[in-house]
């Protein structure tokens, strides 16, 4: 299995913090990568990185064999790779099928498409997150589960190879959820995706996740299947707590 | 061989006069920029509000004072203190009928700024045009002093040290005082403030009306030797725009920086190259170039000091 | 090539691997249509009856036409320029030089007028992309101020207070009211020109994407719009249109002095064109340009020397008043129609 994305030696500094310290890890064709640690670890630091929004200080990002370490979030995107935000940024002004029409249009260069067919195949990728009948209400009118779901759809709509999840989980109760894993699983195998999920809720990670990687204080903690990581002694001393399974 | 050593000397000389004049003519320019900026920067920054309105104060210290003393005879000392109060008076309806209300809407907000400052011109145009030939004698001391070879006004000395000493107790405010460190909250973040207890509203009048202090007495100090019109105000604008755009919004140091590194481009063009003519567009050019290279100004962080 | 297939209520265009829809809707042509005809009835009315009221009319037009692309360069930017009138001094110049230099007539000059604005725009076009929020508006407050410092300074070339006089007119039949009415209707094809161009980006593809930049660059930037492409482009071509505005007053008053369109005066008469005609909307700015430049010349003709006073203060008291601007009278926002906001702060 070929590897999607390959970071080799992350670094990043804030001034005199060092919040990247030397990262690598690669993440194959269609598999789920976790990214756990405590907060303060540098998680979003990465993802911004990798993502674009902020430059990396040292080191390599590689998609699908491409080096984008120098390209700018534009470009990274419509080479695939589409990412969700912590706390969902959404266009409030636009109407939820507006917004996904805009990425369905600059996500991918595409050939022969107007405006209109990249509305109707916006609205493909709302009623696959269950938002068709919520198409035409302004963004800031959406609930907090709907702002998410317009943010994976959002997302969806560009095409991606690799997605990024960041902490998906936070805010949402049990039902939502639960609704919000199945419907990412499902995305991923009828997109046929790979993903990089970020995540503190690490009884899903357990389930969905085929690797974990565990990061504190910007260097890497652990690597390895989540059975492996959540046993691993570092990882339970640094953000599990030994008495986590209880809790789980 | 003689010749020679004459020319090295003579170049020496100009070489002195020059940094003589740049130095001196510097001090004096920078410190009065950063009078007339430090309250600009202070709304700008700390009160997050852009006050484009800001020529207001400039006329309105000028030409009420006159109006004190020429409608109602007053002696020129009653008459400042009736400006100072009327200025306040303004500052305080200005905050109430238009920084308040459109906290939320700033578009609104700059545009009703710049109208009243257009509006305050146009009073005075009416009332007082430049034919009045207003003129307030606010002089400390009359002359001029002979530094090496430079000839400067008294007044203008002096009210470089004026300036540094009011500077100076504004950063004890800030850095001292309880009042400063309330203030110095309010520029991080509103609401924690209001949270802890900081009464934003009082404090937010309060600034507006301190930092009209530093722009009074700075007016006062070059009314006597500067031109008064009643389009005054833009000009002095200009400079401070330029002097916080380049130091940091807010940022007391960045202020006094920049406004001696503006008060210094000022003095090379006027002594050095001779075309005083260029002082804004040379001002203008440096604030650029500084900015491409680091756009967010001089200033180390983001807070008052 | 460009193929061009007629459907039933479409137009396909398309071009290489693009591909535009135009649709038409005659149901909605009715009140453009009906609008279209009372203004261009007016100035004829007016020949007849108050020949005065086309010189307003010629202004209304102007300020309309100014204040159109600059809320273009609002929504394409997702900043507000505080100093559009810099680009009509640019236009003006450039045409009011050319034309007394060697005596050319406005269809000469006004490519140049166009490349000069454009020359400019792209040079302080930077400004988009590195300057936010209150920095962005203080730079573009002060580029005209220093403009016209500019022209004090090199008054020899600029004739810094009194201006450049004898530019070749924009027609000349011989007769000067009928002159007027040519210019009046001109200043109309201008107007109507941008307001209908304008409005067919701001409904397509290219306003969304602009508006999803107005709203937020940085998510925008995150899923493939090319944020600076899109700004450069917006701020530029906005400007070039609000440079033809320099030429048409240089040609219009065969004169043309710094003084009169440089300071802030200017610029907030266009500015409160836009906000109290109704907030970047592009109809609106119409609505604005006629409101403002008849109570203008009402405020003249009646009031005399206190005009410049009461003027301000009755924008003012508008500005306050109408949260939806004046359009917003005539038109309530329908819910998904996209109202953009006007960002200072970043």
């Amino acid at each position: 299995m070929k590897d999607i994305l390959k970071v080799r030696n992350l670094t990043k500094h804030f001034g005199g913090i060092l919040a990247v310290n030397d990262l690598s890890f690669e993440i194959k064709e269609g598999e789920t990568l976790g990214f756990i640690g405590p907060n303060g670890a540098g998680k979003s630091t990465v993802v911004n990185m990798l993502s674009g929004l902020i430059p990396a200080d040292k080191g390599v990002v590689e998609l699908d064999g491409i080096d984008i370490t120098h390209k700018k979030p534009y470009e990274r995107a419509r080479l695939g790779l589409a990412r969700t935000y912590q706390i969902p940024r959404p266009f409030p002004e636009l109407t939820a099928l507006a917004s996904v029409t805009v990425s369905a249009l600059c996500g991918k260069k595409r050939k022969n498409q107007s405006f209109e067919d990249a509305a109707v195949e916006a609205t493909h990728y709302l009623e696959f997150v269950g938002l068709f009948s919520k198409r035409n209400i302004l963004a800031r009118d959406l609930t907090f589960y709907e702002l998410r779901m317009l943010e994976l759809a959002r997302a969806l709509a560009t095409t991606p190879k690799i997605l990024f999840i960041d902490e998906v989980m936070a805010g949402l109760n049990p039902g939502e959820a639960n609704r919000a894993v199945r419907l990412i699983a499902k995305a991923k195998e009828q997109f046929g995706l790979t993903i990089f999920w970020i995540e503190h809720v690490m009884a899903v990670l357990v389930e969905a996740a085929d690797r974990i990687v565990a990061i504190h204080y910007g260097s890497k903690l652990a690597e390895g299947t989540p059975d492996e990581v959540v046993n691993n002694d570092a990882v339970v001393e640094a953000y599990l707590g030994r008495g986590w399974k209880e809790y789980a | 061989m003689k010749g020679g050593q004459g020319k090295k000397v003579a170049g020496m000389e100009t070489l002195i006069h020059y940094l003589e004049h740049i130095l001196i003519y510097g001090f004096v320019l920078g410190a009065i920029y950063l009078l007339i900026s430090l309250g600009f920067s202070l709304i700008c920054g700390v009160l997050r509000i852009f006050h484009l309105g800001y020529a207001y104060i400039f006329p309105v210290t000028v030409y009420g004072a006159w109006m004190f003393m020429k409608e109602l005879g007053w002696g020129l000392f009653p008459s400042l203190v009736g400006m100072v109060i009327i200025q306040f008076i303004l500052a305080w309806i200005i905050y109430k009928g238009i920084v308040k209300r459109y906290l939320e809407r700033e578009e609104i907000q700059l545009t009703g700024l710049l109208l009243v400052a257009l509006i305050v011109e146009q009073v005075a145009n009416y009332f007082y045009p430049v034919q009045e030939a207003v003129y307030l004698n606010t002089t400390l001391r009359d002359g001029t002093l002979t530094i090496g070879s430079v000839v400067i006004p008294w007044q203008l000395l002096l009210g470089g040290v004026v300036s540094i000493i009011m500077t100076g107790l504004f950063i004890l405010f800030f850095l001292k005082t309880k009042e400063g460190m309330a203030v110095r909250a309010i520029s991080q973040n509103i609401y924690t403030s209001e949270i802890v207890g900081i009464n934003v509203e009082v404090l937010y009048v309060f600034i507006m009306m301190l930092v009209l202090l530093p722009v009074i007495i700075g007016m006062l100090l070059v009314a006597p030797i500067w031109n008064v019109e009643p389009g005054m105000g833009w000009l002095y604008q200009t400079t401070a725009i330029l002097v916080a755009v380049l130091g940091g919004l807010g940022n007391i140091k960045g202020t006094i920086l920049a406004s001696f590194l503006i008060g210094i481009t000022h003095a090379i063009m006027c002594f050095v190259l001779g075309e005083p003519r260029f002082m804004n567009l040379s001002a203008l050019v440096l604030v650029m170039v500084i900015l491409i290279i680091r756009p967010q100004g001089l200033a180390r962080s983001e807070s008052i000091w | 090539m460009v193929d061009i297939e007629l459907k039933r209520e479409r137009i396909v265009i398309r071009y290489k691997d693009k591909k535009w829809d135009w649709i038409l809707e005659p149901r909605y042509w009715r009140n453009a249509i009906l609008w279209t005809l009372v203004l261009l009835i007016f100035p004829a009315v007016c020949y007849f009856v108050s020949p005065g009221l086309i010189n307003t009319m010629i202004n209304a037009n102007i300020y309309a036409a100014i204040a159109i692309p600059l809320g273009l360069m609002t929504i394409g930017t997702g900043r507000m320029n505080f100093g559009p009138n810099f680009y009509i001094g640019v236009g003006g110049y450039t045409a009011a030089l050319l034309s007394i230099a060697y005596g050319w007539g406005p269809l000469m000059t006004l490519p140049f007028a166009i490349f000069f604005t454009l020359v400019s725009a792209l040079i302080f076009s930077p400004l988009v992309i590195i300057a936010r929020g209150l920095y962005y508006v203080l730079l573009t407050l002060l580029l005209p101020l220093v403009f016209l410092e500019v022209t004090f300074i090199y008054s020899d070339t600029f004739k810094g207070d009194t201006g450049l006089f004898g530019i070749v007119p924009l027609v000349d039949t011989g007769n000067a009211k009928i002159n007027f009415l040519l210019v009046a209707y001109l200043s109309l094809a201008i107007m109507i020109g941008y307001l209908w161009v304008i409005n067919k980006v701001l409904k397509s593809r290219y306003g969304l994407i602009m508006a999803t930049i107005n709203d937020d660059e940085d998510v925008a930037h995150g899923i493939g719009v090319n944020i600076n492409k899109v700004k450069i482009i917006s701020f530029v071509a906005a400007a070039g249109m609000i440079g033809v505005m320099g030429w048409f007053y240089a040609h219009y008053f065969s004169s043309f002095a710094g003084i009169t369109y440089l300071p802030l005066t200017f610029m907030l008469k266009i500015l409160l064109v836009m906000m109290i005609g109704g907030r970047a909307q592009i109809f609106g700015c119409v609505v604005g340009g006629y409101f403002v430049a008849f109570l203008e010349t009402l405020l003249i003709r009646h009031l005399g020397p206190i005009q410049p006073i009461v003027f301000p203060v009755i924008l003012m008291i508008f500005l306050f008043a109408l949260p939806e601007g004046l359009f917003g009278i005539w038109r309530k926002r329908r819910y998904r129609e996209y109202l953009p906001t006007l960002h200072v702060r970043r």
